[in-house]
């Protein structure tokens, strides 16, 4: 155990919650659900892994949230054949090699650039000072003429927006918008 | 942290991520005492469900790090070439008026600072009292505001430089046309012809948005070092170029025109910027042909007659104005 339980954490299993939140909205019909279901499967996983890593993280990660879906199927008295589509076809194949892994690194600053851009303004301002020109919480305070408070509170929502853009619910969206942008990167070389 | 330890007792997933939130918002903060990482150290441990949260937000969190990447141009990797703007018709005459009447507004509560101005074939440095210096273009005029609070630089017309005396606390800020161009400690070129706003970048980065009055989300472009962009109504288009190719737009500050393989139509435009003399390219046969060389922006004479030795083209005078033919 060279590496601790966070980082592993972080790189094998965070890493693929875009692709487990494509799943879940596919098959989970209450999307106000969805956040809970992550966070439990989380939590299971982690505390799994505590005890021993899997091997197949991935895998681990995906079955664990099928038995979680499983068991709120089974917990609820009256089963709406609408709540999930048949839990034996929830089976998907995961692929251990995931894309996500591939992901170049210039793939991953686009996504990282245009997550930046669908922040609000006050609050993107806030995280270019703080990230990109390495102002301290005060002196962003100071600069834009708010409370130190006031930029705790942008950079929280950041941090919440940033994972939901990068990872959750809304990185297929700009999945979408990077296909858009290979054309309108053609466009450009012609330019 | 009363409102925190308030929020804790809720177990709901999204509740439980605005507290993780806020507490990494905490720790990102600067005065971060060992009572409140006592406190934080027993709310993570006292359920995963807590530290879970909190490894995901750090993790996105630690990613825009890399933004810084972005925006210093360490990576050959283009920023991706953004944007059209999709928005609809109604939107954007919406759009005009409000902007009609904010800029009206604007006019009226904001007419201080100090204008400066060049005449067609006029090059003038002009130093602020920040330590930073503008050389402003032929035929162009800026006006300057600097103030305790900020720098802030209005483009009316023409071409302007800036080398940016490097101020975390006072934000330098081009605005020319629709477009806003900010800078950290840095040296750059904004070029206006009405609305189109063209940025040149040759050291350190700078942020180019669209006016924050035009909606929708108006959208951001992080430049770096060697970035041509050009900002109008359909958005922000980048080009990655080499820095010395950048360097050859601005080789106008020491009043030279470089033409790499630039079509006759192009360096005609270029000429006539400086000088009152207009080139008119009376034959559309030639407006293609391709130059290049370095030239006296104001000795179109010059000019000329390489054209006429080298170039099968014929120089007729007309007044004021110089008409290329073929030959």
């Amino acid at each position: 155990m060279s590496e601790s339980l966070d980082t592993w954490f972080t790189r094998e299993i965070l890493a693929h919650e875009a692709s487990l939140m494509r799943y879940l909205r596919r098959i989970w019909l209450d999307h106000a659900e969805l956040p809970d279901l992550r966070q439990e499967a989380y939590v299971r996983v982690y505390e799994a892994a505590a005890k021993a890593r899997p091997l197949a993280p991935k895998s681990f990660l995906f079955t664990t949230v099928r038995h979680l879906m499983a068991d709120r199927v089974r917990r609820q008295r009256i089963v709406s054949i609408e709540t999930v589509a048949d839990l034996e076809t929830l089976d998907v194949l995961v692929d251990e090699i995931t894309p996500e892994r591939r992901t170049s690194a210039r793939q991953e600053l686009r996504r990282l650039s245009r997550a930046f851009e669908r922040l609000p303004e006050k609050c993107r301002n806030v995280v270019w000072l703080r990230k990109v020109e390495d102002l301290s919480q005060r002196e962003v305070a100071q600069r834009l003429g708010i409370a130190e408070t006031t930029v705790e509170k942008h950079v929280a929502k950041g941090a919440l927006l940033l994972a939901e853009l990068l990872f959750g619910a809304k990185a297929d969206a700009l999945e979408n918008a990077a296909a858009e942008s290979n054309h309108d990167q053609v466009q450009r070389h012609r330019d | 942290m009363l409102q925190l330890n308030r929020i804790m007792i809720k177990s709901n997933a999204t509740e439980i991520d605005e507290v993780a939130a806020a507490w990494l918002a905490r720790r990102d903060s600067a005065d971060w005492s060992e009572t409140q990482r006592a406190e934080f150290d027993r709310w993570l441990q006292s359920s995963t469900a807590h530290r879970v949260a909190y490894l995901r937000l750090e993790a996105a969190w630690q990613r825009a790090d890399r933004l810084v990447v972005l925006g210093a141009g360490h990576v050959s990797a283009p920023y991706p070439g953004r944007l059209s703007i999709r928005r609809s018709y109604a939107q954007a005459l919406a759009a005009g008026v409000l902007l009609a009447l904010l800029g009206a507004g604007w006019l009226v509560w904001r007419p201080m600072g100090t204008s400066y101005a060049t005449a067609v074939g006029g090059l003038q440095a002009v130093p602020l009292t920040d330590g930073s210096n503008i050389t402003l273009n032929s035929n162009s005029q800026i006006r300057v505001e600097v103030t305790a609070q900020e720098r802030q630089i209005e483009l009316r017309r023409g071409e302007a430089f800036f080398e940016v005396a490097r101020d975390p606390t006072r934000p330098f800020v081009v605005m020319a046309g629709n477009s806003r161009v900010i800078a950290v400690g840095t040296k750059f070129a904004v070029r206006r012809e009405g609305d189109d706003v063209q940025v040149i970048v040759t050291e350190g980065r700078v942020r180019v948005e669209r006016d924050s009055r035009l909606p929708p989300r108006a959208p951001v472009a992080l430049l770096a070092a060697g970035s041509i962009a050009r900002s109008g109504d359909t958005g922000v288009l980048v080009q990655e170029k080499s820095l010395a190719e950048a360097e050859t737009y601005l080789s106008w500050r020491s009043g030279f025109l470089i033409f790499r393989d630039t079509t006759l139509r192009d360096a005609a435009a270029e000429f006539n910027r400086y000088n009152t003399r207009k080139l008119i390219i009376g034959d559309p046969l030639i407006a293609g042909l391709r130059v290049g060389g370095n030239f006296r922006s104001t000795n179109v004479d010059a000019f000329v007659r390489l054209l006429e030795t080298g170039m099968s083209v014929r120089a007729r005078r007309e007044g004021d104005d110089i008409i290329l033919q073929g030959s």
